[in-house]
């Protein structure tokens, strides 16, 4: 009995598995396959060719998109991870008047969708000139309500005797938040990095009204493109395109899924950080 | 140095109080001063843009150089059009879709995988977390070819299965369907490690006194288990409910809304006035999805309040 159960778990968990991996193992095969047999032979494996990839290369600006995502992750996550912690640090650890006050408006800007702020910013963008520039991609969002209560709430577990003491030395604000607070929230931090990284690179909302300009586009924005062109139309037109848009997605994909294997562990922490209050 | 500081630290550190004032050694202008730039933000890009739109909701403007006051007509031409009530009746049923059937699945999985001995339990559950990692626009753009009518693999296997193609991306009744279906292989990995370390936080004590009480394990589960997770299952429906109600990726990529609007969500719909230069009642727009989701949000808040 208790092996018959046990068998039924497995085979739950088999197929939880195959149906949760299909459709990325599928996109996967897809952009190595000739456009006839994705139409013709979805379920199969080869023949294989790089010709997709060749192709899409030729036709899409991917390689900028990720040159541009990568530029907007990496100063966008840096702004976040330097001005977010240090904001986290004077809600933890210092006192100072309408400090509960203040609290109050960073939890209620944490319930204030994404959504409704786009058509206001992006009024905003064309009053000042922004739209299609970098500083639109990045400055948007950068200091967010999450990220500054979450270390908020990581740096109130960091005991005040250690500042106390850093305070005797007469370190310096920014002397002790570097020698005395980093070393503890190390954990907290490394979590709060791993899903900024993936809270930018998937980001499209702002991304998608705030460049069109393809000099400009990300990959998220790049990729929605695509989607259009050939959703929008009949898809006959767009048969020969499969493979090369399931070459573009495997590309903008694969680097999420090695990544996040990577570091799993702090990404599963970085989650539950905003459900455990 | 450190020893010794260390034990002079209670004598000092009270006469450093007392030299910055009586509320202990962090306090003055260094306190705000770390906080400034996240309200310096906030006032840039969250507060201005906000309050520049509140006033543009009241003007008939579609991005050129003439524009004029219309007050509440933007509004009114919103709650009286049959398309902003549509959007909200998909969004409605794309959440029945969706939510239930998600949160319910989520707390019976965590409850079977943390009393299972298996092995694999960490393969399923990194496998299942993975949908959630990749980009969006990526796995909507393959989830269009996989539900092709005619080529997809779903209707593929269907065929082999002797049973009919399913029109998933363009029927008025399936598209909504297809939406949900993506959602639910996207997020469910979110949902059960929400509800995993949910149940992993449940003290072992409680337990044995149901153990006592002759209490079954099924027994247990439901009348222990599932209300010591209630904080969990409030925190998960109430972001899945926030975010259907700003969805529009899914279906900008899968339908476009369509076929004839069956497919446009509250979030698409706001969307749209983008693409369609009309942003005074996209403003208009943005405030009433304010007021919506912030009614959900309290309302939420209230319900789980009183239920503890």
């Amino acid at each position: 009995m208790t092996g018959l159960r046990r068998g039924a778990g497995y085979l739950l968990v088999a197929l939880a598995v195959v149906v949760f991996l299909y459709p990325i193992w599928w996109m996967v095969v897809s952009s190595l396959k000739p456009g006839a047999s994705i139409l013709n032979d979805p379920l199969g494996v080869g023949p294989f060719t790089l010709d997709n990839f060749r192709a899409m290369f030729g036709s899409v600006p991917i390689g900028q998109a990720l040159g541009n995502t990568v530029l907007v992750v990496a100063v966008k996550g840096a702004i976040t991870m330097v001005l977010c912690p240090l904001a986290g640090y004077g809600f933890a650890k210092y006192s100072f008047r309408f400090k509960e006050l203040l609290f109050g408006v960073v939890l209620l800007t944490l319930m204030l969708p994404t959504l409704t702020l786009v058509i206001p910013l992006l009024l905003e963008m064309k009053q000042l000139g922004w739209i299609n520039t970098y500083q639109a991609l990045i400055l948007p969002g950068a200091v967010d309500a999450f990220s500054v209560f979450y270390m908020r709430q990581t740096i109130s577990q960091v005991p005040d005797e250690l500042l106390d003491a850093a305070a005797i030395d007469a370190a310096g604000t920014l002397r002790t938040f570097w020698s005395v607070v980093v070393p503890v929230i190390r954990p907290g931090l490394a979590a709060l990095a791993v899903l900024t990284f993936f809270n930018i690179y998937n980001d499209l909302v702002w991304p998608i009204v705030a460049v069109n300009d393809p000099a400009r586009q990300t990959v998220s924005v790049l990729l929605a493109g695509l989607a259009t062109n050939v959703t929008g139309g009949s898809t006959s037109s767009g048969f020969d395109l499969w493979g090369q848009l399931m070459a573009a997605c495997t590309i903008a994909t694969i680097p999420t899924v090695i990544i996040f294997l990577l570091v799993q562990r702090h990404f599963i922490k970085g989650l539950l950080a905003g459900s455990v209050k | 140095m450190s020893l010794l500081a260390n034990r002079a630290a209670p004598r000092q550190v009270a006469a450093l109080s007392k030299r910055r004032g009586r509320r202990g050694p962090r306090t003055g202008w260094r306190g705000p001063l770390l906080v400034a730039p996240f309200f310096v933000f906030f006032a840039a890009f969250g507060a201005y843009p906000l309050y520049y739109a509140l006033q543009l909701s009241f003007i008939d403007w579609h991005g050129g150089a003439t524009y004029r006051w219309v007050g509440l007509s933007n509004y009114t031409y919103l709650l009286t059009n049959p398309d902003f009530w549509g959007a909200l009746g998909n969004s409605a049923i794309i959440w029945l879709l969706i939510v239930p059937a998600q949160t319910i699945g989520a707390i019976v999985a965590a409850g079977a995988l943390s009393r299972a001995k298996l092995r694999f339990k960490r393969l399923l559950r990194t496998a299942v977390i993975i949908p959630y990692v990749t980009p969006l626009a990526a796995m909507a753009q393959a989830f269009v070819l996989i539900f092709d009518r005619d080529y997809g693999v779903v209707n593929h296997l269907l065929g082999m299965a002797g049973l009919p193609s399913v029109e998933w991306l363009t029927s008025t009744g399936w598209s909504k369907v297809t939406i949900a279906l993506l959602v639910l292989w996207k997020s469910s990995g979110f949902a059960l490690i929400i509800m995993l370390a949910a149940i992993q936080g449940i003290p072992g004590e409680v337990y044995e006194a149901a153990a006592l009480d002759g209490a079954g394990p099924v027994r247990t589960f439901w009348s222990v288990t599932v209300p010591l997770m209630r904080h969990a299952i409030a925190f998960f429906v109430v972001i899945s409910t926030l975010g259907i109600s700003q969805m529009f990726l899914e279906p900008y990529v899968l339908t476009g809304g369509g076929p004839y609007n069956s497919s446009t969500t509250t979030g698409l719909y706001l969307f749209q006035h983008i693409g369609a230069s009309d942003l005074g009642t996209g403003a208009a727009n943005t405030f009433l999805l304010v007021i919506m989701v912030l009614g959900l949000s309290l309302a939420a808040v209230r319900v789980f309040r009183e239920s503890k």
